[in-house]
């Protein structure tokens, strides 16, 4: 489905991401862990085509980004770090209003505002202002507004800050449920909440794919301890 | 075209009521109709037209107006990070591009709507030698050249605007770009090949305003606009693409 192939970036001099390569298939829920300044977000970034890379190939069931941005971008389902939303408006205006950008089809856009409210919670808020609401519920604006139209693929940066236990539950729920037609990638660092609905884990360092795991290989517990120890070094690698 | 008319409408809500939209406008008036009386005053007993003083006492403040109005556009969407979701969303660049330009210029139309409130409507019903004498045509043709600067200097605005992710830095550059550059290069010119000066004697925009306010239309107006409004779409267009390439 999606295809990562010897994706490199810098800023500047400074190189971000060196020779990434992974392939990511419908049904798959992929998080990228790392260290801060691994270089998650700038291949998210990447990925939902914000940023062009240097060099390598990004490719959606076929099509490459560069070549047919708008279809590319049509497929595309993005969660930001930071999470911005207009403030002034409603959480249904701001829903409607991004759901219209994309082009949907009047017809279809009540099923789509009332599933992506049902499926992020939304419901009791969504005529209240955005300013209105907590940082949990701003980020619950973000995520519906990125599955709304049932993408291809779902790029999700950092979605489980700021969300209680609860929230995260029912959003892994959801994005196991969206699993089925499409594919996520997310980043974070929530390994035990992670490690609870992903299938695989692409662990980088210092912009580098440092390793792969499949989930359904190793022993829950197993898997935790080498991710955390992986993502220990890597900080521990930083200070020095 | 949807996703013009999407932008356009987000943008003419945000811009409703706010303090960064309203303020300009206020000041804009004020200023505009204090000139509006200065002018008055100055060509008392005098014939000029009505609708030429009116022009000219709108158009010097038009590149002050476009450029406040103009400078949070893509500013804001740069410093608070929604310019990520609309280059992740299925939209074309030019079409955000011509949606938010679009705003400003509704606003800055309808400024100029209010600053003719006075030269209009009120002041024939105060004045007798005015009243009967205004042709609403000739007043037509002012408001279409100030529209026409107005489409420059928001483009103008529009393509400094996506170059900043600081509005008042913004705006500083494209009121330097509106009211400083053409003054300059004209004057410039003018300096250093004085032979042109004939040939030039078109280039002061406020000349522009006069000329259609007495039915003196020149096409090479409208091109210039135009093109100029045409070419700083087009470059705000492309600087926006290429903030992929950062």
């Amino acid at each position: 489905m999606l295809n990562i192939e010897h994706i490199s970036f810098s800023y500047g001099k400074k190189q971000v991401l060196q020779d990434i390569s992974f392939d990511v298939a419908p049904g798959e829920i992929v998080a990228v862990v790392g260290a801060n300044g691994a270089g998650k977000t700038t291949l998210l970034r990447i990925l939902a085509f914000i940023l062009m890379q240097d060099a390598g190939n990004v490719v959606l069931d076929g099509v490459d980004p560069l070549l047919r941005p708008m279809q590319y971008r049509r497929w595309i389902g993005y969660l930001s770090e930071r999470c911005p939303l207009y403030e002034e408006m409603t959480v249904l205006q701001f829903l409607t209003y991004r759901l219209r950008l994309r082009g949907e089809r009047i017809l279809r856009e009540r099923r789509r505002l009332k599933g992506a409210l049902e499926s992020c919670g939304l419901e009791e808020v969504s005529k209240k202002e955005i300013r209105s609401l907590s940082s949990g519920y701003k980020k619950r604006v973000g995520l519906a507004d990125a599955l709304m139209m049932h993408p291809r693929v779902l790029l999700l940066d950092d979605p489980l800050t700021d969300l209680d236990v609860a929230r995260r539950i029912k959003i892994g729920a959801t994005l196991t449920a969206l699993s089925a037609h499409s594919a996520v990638i997310l980043a974070g660092h929530e390994i035990s909440d992670l490690l609870e609905w992903c299938t695989r884990f692409v662990v980088l360092k210092e912009g580098r794919v440092d390793a792969l795991y499949r989930v359904c290989e190793y022993e829950r517990t197993e898997l935790e301890r080498i991710l955390i120890k992986a993502l220990c070094e890597d900080d521990e690698g930083g200070q020095r | 075209m949807r996703a013009i008319l999407q932008t356009w409408w987000r943008e003419m809500r945000s811009l409703r009521g706010s303090f960064y939209s309203g303020a300009p406008v206020a000041a804009f008036l004020a200023v505009s109709g204090w000139t509006f009386v200065m002018l008055l005053r100055r060509d008392e007993g005098s014939i000029a037209q009505l609708q030429s003083i009116w022009g000219c006492s709108v158009a010097p403040w038009l590149p002050v107006l476009c450029s406040l109005l103009t400078m949070r556009l893509f500013a804001v969407e740069r410093f608070s990070g929604m310019i990520e979701l609309l280059m992740a969303a299925p939209v074309r660049e030019r079409d955000l591009v011509i949606g938010k330009f679009l705003s400003a210029l509704s606003l800055v139309a309808l400024a100029l709507l209010c600053s003719l409130v006075f030269p209009a409507l009120i002041l024939p019903r105060v004045s007798e030698p005015i009243r009967g004498c205004i042709q609403p045509i000739a007043l037509g043709a002012t408001f279409g050249i100030l529209l026409l600067q107005s489409c420059a200097w928001c483009a103008a605005g529009t393509m400094i605007s996506v170059m900043y992710s600081n509005q008042a830095a913004a705006a500083v550059t494209s009121l330097i770009l509106c009211s400083g550059m053409p003054v300059v290069i004209y004057f410039g010119i003018l300096a250093w090949i004085p032979s042109v000066r004939t040939g030039m004697a078109w280039m002061p925009l406020l000349s522009h305003v006069v000329d259609f306010s007495t039915g003196l239309f020149s096409s090479a107006v409208f091109i210039f606009y135009g093109v100029l409004s045409i070419l700083f779409l087009f470059i705000c267009s492309k600087t926006l693409a290429t903030l992929r390439l950062r």
